[in-house]
């Protein structure tokens, strides 16, 4: 070996890592500033290292998804019950203000038809809401919301669509008491629409009606619709009363028992007319 | 060989984390601390070739431009070798220095590649930061990288010794 190729592989030797790392380093060089100029430097590279790079990223990501899963599904469940808390509240409210919307869409109604119903009227009537329901075995009375600055006066007649509610016997400034058809007191003349038989109808204490003082010789039977007859001055005539449901003999043998159902539903009842014209004797 | 084979599936596990599991944390360039570590104790052809192995996986694994930490850890690797023929990185300071100074070439080299190939990137949060989190834990990783070679270098015993 001669002496300049023994000084040039010396050369080498010495500075082999040297050379190796600057050659390494442009060789990298060159990979970074063509890579993005979309040669196919390092093509082999690249397709090597996707098959090595990729299924190691995909084990990590199954483990990072499934300490993700671990914890969204139970140590995140603490903010949950709060907010499941919160929401319970939300659906409350919500429901509440449903069943609100619904009262208040069920008393539009009722209001319209008893607006009809006052339009219908030849009197001059005012409307009020029940306030108060005093049903004991003795006494059958509701509160009203009106009084006495409304207009309202004693023995006005208190009426719903469909029939008779009963007649005010207490007034105060801003609030009544009705006395309802169904009390023991309470003592109305009535007539059979389809005979014209007359009679008094008074409550049973309970949720019914009888009516007294039918012969046996009156034409009365089950179905038949009683009415006012405008007798009393209370309640003008032609105002429903009730059905007759039930004709049976008495025991005095003069009298016929007649038991009648009102034709309004007290126990429901929320809305009322009053008819502010105190005699009907005239009619 | 064995730095070769034993720094090679530790860099793919800790760029396969770094990609997924930490990908929210600046993590210490564990793959700069290791071609630093073998710049200044065994400077070698060998460990040249590493540190190219270790920049490309580097860059697969980040789905950068491929070649640009390959050409910086490259640098670096040259310069560390140039160095410790001066200093000598054996104390934790010198250590943690040269790996923070390291970093910072690093970023360097590869923010001027990148910007060079029209790519953004932000050179304080991806270069000072990263320095400062890689110089902080230079020491440790380098005792572990030793301890680890130490782990799979076959003892010698006199007695055995022809």
């Amino acid at each position: 070996m001669r002496s300049s190729e023994r000084n040039i592989y010396s050369f080498l030797r010495k500075y082999q890592v040297i050379i190796v790392s600057a050659a390494l380093a442009l060789f990298s060089l060159h990979l970074a500033l063509t890579d993005k100029k979309e040669y196919a430097r390092g093509y082999l590279l690249k397709e090597i290292l996707s098959y090595t790079v990729t299924p190691v990223q995909s084990l990590m990501l199954g483990v990072q998804d499934s300490i993700t899963g671990v914890w969204n599904d139970y140590f995140f469940l603490v903010g949950v019950h709060e907010e499941n808390e919160s929401l319970k509240k939300t659906i409350y409210s919500l429901v509440e203000e449903n069943r609100r919307l619904g009262e208040d869409f069920k008393q539009n109604e009722r209001l319209r038809a008893l607006l009809e119903f006052k339009q219908s009227l030849p009197y001059s009537t005012t409307g009020a809401s029940i306030i108060g329901y005093n049903i004991e075995r003795w006494s059958r009375t509701v509160m009203i919301d009106k009084g006495s600055s409304d207009g309202i006066g004693k023995d006005h007649a208190a009426i719903a669509f469909g029939g008779i509610v009963g007649r005010i016997i207490e007034v105060n400034g801003a609030s009544s008491r009705v006395l309802l058809t169904t009390d023991l007191r309470s003592n109305i003349d009535v007539m059979i629409e389809r005979s014209r038989v007359k009679g008094v109808v008074e409550g049973n204490g309970t949720d019914g009606l009888v009516m007294k003082y039918v012969r046996q010789v009156d034409e009365v039977q089950v179905g038949d619709q009683v009415i006012t007859s405008g007798l009393s001055g209370i309640f003008p005539k032609g105002l429903i009363v009730g059905e007759v449901t039930r004709v049976e003999k008495s025991g005095d043998n003069f009298f016929k028992h007649v038991e009648v159902r009102p034709a309004v539903d007290l126990g429901r009842l929320e809305e009322v007319l009053i008819i502010r014209e105190r005699s009907f004797y005239n009619e | 060989m064995k730095e070769f084979l034993l720094f090679l599936p530790l860099t793919i596990i800790y760029l396969a984390l770094k990609g997924t599991l930490f990908a929210a944390f600046p993590l210490p360039d564990i793959t700069l601390i290791m071609v630093f570590y073998l710049a200044s104790t065994k400077a070698s052809t060998e460990g040249a070739v590493l540190a190219f192995v270790l920049g490309y996986l580097d860059d697969a694994f980040s789905g950068g431009v491929i070649g640009t930490s390959s050409f910086a850890l490259l640098v670096i690797f040259l310069s560390v070798h140039l160095l410790s023929m001066l200093v000598q990185f054996t104390s934790p300071a010198a250590k943690a220095g040269g790996a923070a100074a390291a970093a910072l070439v690093k970023g360097a080299a590869s923010y001027y590649v990148l910007r060079y190939s029209n790519v953004d990137v932000y050179f304080f949060t991806h270069v000072v930061l990263q320095a400062l989190v890689t110089g902080f834990f230079a020491p440790p990783v380098i005792s572990a990288l030793q301890w680890l070679v130490m782990l799979v270098t076959p003892r010698k015993f006199k007695d055995n010794e022809s």
